[in-house]
């Protein structure tokens, strides 16, 4: 017999349990039991039961491979600028600085926009012809280019709009970290002897590597996922030099009809992912317990 | 070891916009918000900003151990952070060891401190925590390593060298912040309420290795607490503020038998001096304070002050401590007992006359027999106030004599 207690609580959580199997749960296993089979959209039915010979495809699959190595020259890239100018921005943040709190909102904005307007409004202002940026340039004498339609510049164009959204989110992780030190080893530490420089070696930088991690590694989880960014701004073109692993698969899926490959390709995504966001919770954990 | 000289040191703390557009008013308000505590804040509050320390001035002598003591928000930390250099002084100066430090940062001032929870280094192990400002300094390891040992010999912290503060519980904390400010060897040693987080019977012990280490480390210490018991077992002298002002400077027994002001005489001693408003009157030449109908005449010592210091008949607070009020059987005042409390070798008793309460403490073995278990709700005794231990204060607040 369920006490009364337990007999409320499970009463109030069904309904978001209920949502959670729907929506997530059954899409999940649905998915995983369709990358054994040979799914295709354009014929009727399951197909055949093929076992692992979709994920072997995939693997073999080179523009996937070259879809994963573009994702992860674009993560890395993204998280590294990412971190360290958030980082210096999120240090001035933390001083005295005049008129922090109206930086700060600019900078916070945007973040609250969804990505699919950022990449809209960046696309016009790096149009080719019709942009405000090649404009400017005009004015300064330099040439205009083809940003996102250049094999040479598009990816760097794209990490560089990715940057300028994601980086309030590491701006904000890393300040909530920077502010929630303890301020008597400073004091401390000035009584010691310590210079600025040292207090920030010695103390803001180990006391600060927990948080660090977290936002790295939580940040590089999201760089790897981008979809909607990309698929507004190339399409994963020119060629396929923005082409990340998530528009690969959604391409695989509903352009050319491969549903189980398409799959298969996103438990290998899921796959590469896990441990990073294990590595996470664990730091997450400790901190929490320490 | 050095002196130092604290010559109308100064603490204003400057508005802030948000203060400005609120107004005196609404600041005061925050203030008594802030600051968590019993007793009313009476901080003063200019156009400039909130004073929280005036004229203070103390000259302390080479290897003196000072304590400053009062309640909270009385300005004895401020005033102990502004010689370690994590406040900026106002007005006035700071001298350490004859030379001016009020804008030298802390780490020129060649001083170590200990703070009330500890600030250790949460990242570095016991042993790292007490070898920092060493190796900032650049000081070689093999020197490092005998100090920080020798260190942690003293405090009984060298099992725990290889610890984290977090595995560490809060007298071992402690401990380790104390090792931190010994291997310093600093000319001043500072304290601000070390022993305030500790509960009860490890702060009576850290008090006795207090003592010892002073002996040991024979140095110039200012330790600020707010407990009168840990002023008066531990300093040389000590310094009373209340409200940002000095209330008296004085050796443990001239703060205890020679309270300036009234405020003096209700902080030091537990229980508290009992007081009474009465007056001081004259009959013949004879002084005396008249009480509940009674005359308690002025002794032969006190007369002698009173002639020389010509002092006139006026009305007066009369304090009294617990331990001074005598037990009679014939003469004094009736009193009612309320309350007993026996404490062991004595008694706290709580009486009334004629609805004032008056506490006494009473030896258990100076007692008949039948009351040496102490008193029962109801019961009369007769009370007596010798003269010469009596405290007179004037309307001022001010110790007559």
């Amino acid at each position: 017999m369920l006490s009364d207690r337990r007999k409320n609580i499970a009463i109030f959580l069904l309904p978001s349990l209920v949502m959670l199997i729907v929506t997530v749960v059954v899409p999940l296993l649905y998915s995983f039991a369709t990358s054994f089979f040979s799914l295709d959209l354009k014929y009727k039915g399951w197909g055949e039961f093929v076992g692992l010979g979709n994920y072997f495809s995939a693997l073999k699959d080179q523009y996937f491979m070259g879809s994963i190595k573009t994702t992860v020259i674009f993560s890395v890239i993204v998280v590294a600028i990412e971190f360290i100018v958030g980082f210096a921005i999120a240090l001035l943040f933390n001083t005295n600085v005049k008129g922090k709190n109206f930086f700060f909102s600019i900078v916070i904005i945007p973040m609250m926009i969804t990505p699919v307007a950022v990449g809209l409004t960046w696309r016009l202002l790096l149009h080719s012809t019709l942009g405000v940026v090649n404009w400017f340039l005009s004015l300064l004498g330099i040439a205009g280019k083809a940003w996102l339609a250049d094999n040479a510049t598009a990816l760097a164009t794209v990490i560089f709009i990715d940057v300028w959204q994601q980086i309030s989110y590491m701006v904000l992780v890393l300040l909530a970290g920077l502010v929630s030190l303890p301020k008597e080893p400073y004091e401390a530490a000035s009584i010691d002897g310590a210079s600025k420089w040292q207090s920030f070696k010695f103390i803001t930088m180990p006391l600060m590597a927990p948080t660090f991690l977290v936002a790295i590694l939580l940040r590089l989880i999201t760089a790897f996922k981008t979809y909607d960014l990309i698929y507004v701004l190339t399409k994963g073109g020119p060629g396929t030099s923005t082409e990340v692993v998530s528009y690969y698969i959604y391409k695989t899926a509903f352009t050319h009809l491969k549903t189980s490959k398409a799959a298969a390709m996103s438990f290998i995504l899921l796959i590469i992912l896990i441990p990073v966001s294990y590595i996470a919770t664990r730091i997450l954990k400790n901190r929490n317990e320490g | 070891m050095a002196t130092v000289t604290l010559k109308g040191i100064k603490k204003i703390y400057p508005l802030s916009d948000d203060d400005k557009k609120k107004g005196k008013k609404g600041l005061f308000k925050k203030h008594e918000e802030e600051i968590e505590h019993e007793e009313k804040v009476n901080l003063q509050i200019t156009d400039q900003g909130t004073v929280a320390v005036q004229e203070f001035n103390l000259d302390i002598a080479d290897k003196e151990f000072i304590v400053l003591v009062g309640p909270s928000g009385c300005g004895k930390s401020t005033t102990l952070r502004m010689i370690a250099g994590l406040e900026t002084i106002s007005e006035g100066e700071l001298y350490i060891d004859g030379q001016l430090v009020n804008n030298k940062p802390p780490k020129d001032r060649d001083i170590a401190m200990v703070f009330q929870n500890y600030a250790l280094y949460p990242h570095m192990s016991v042993y790292d925590n007490l070898a920092f400002a060493l190796k900032i300094r650049k000081t070689p390891k093999d020197i490092i390593d005998k100090k920080v040992r020798d260190a942690a010999e003293i405090l009984g912290i060298t099992e725990y060298l290889h610890r984290k503060p977090k595995a560490l519980s809060g007298g071992q904390r402690q401990r380790v912040a104390i090792g931190r400010a010994i291997v310093r060897e600093p000319q001043v040693f500072l304290m601000d309420e070390p022993l305030s987080n500790l509960d009860a019977k490890l702060r009576n012990q850290m008090r006795a290795e207090i003592i010892k280490l002073r002996q040991r480390i024979d140095t110039t210490f200012i330790y600020v607490t707010h407990d009168q018991t840990e002023a008066m077992t531990l300093g040389d002298r000590i310094v009373i503020m209340k409200d940002g002002f000095i209330q008296q400077i004085g050796t443990p027994y001239e703060v205890f038998h020679h309270p300036a002001n009234l405020f003096v005489a209700g902080f030091i001693g537990t229980p508290q001096m009992n007081f009474f408003k009465t007056e001081l009157a004259e009959e013949n030449g004879q002084y005396y304070v008249p009480l509940f109908g009674v005359k308690f005449p002025m002794d032969a010592a006190h007369m002698e002050q009173i002639k020389e210091k010509g002092i006139k008949p006026q009305e007066i607070t009369m304090g009294i401590r617990p331990e001074d009020v005598s037990i009679c059987y014939e003469g004094g005042v009736e009193a009612t007992v309320d309350v007993c409390e026996m404490m062991g070798s004595s008694l706290h008793i709580h009486t009334t006359i004629e609805d004032k309460e008056i506490v006494v403490i009473a030896q258990s073995k100076e007692l008949p027999e039948d009351k040496q278990l102490g008193f029962a709700h109801g019961d009369k005794i007769r009370l007596h106030f010798d003269g010469h231990v009596l405290h007179l204060f004037g309307l001022d607040e001010k110790n007559l004599f």
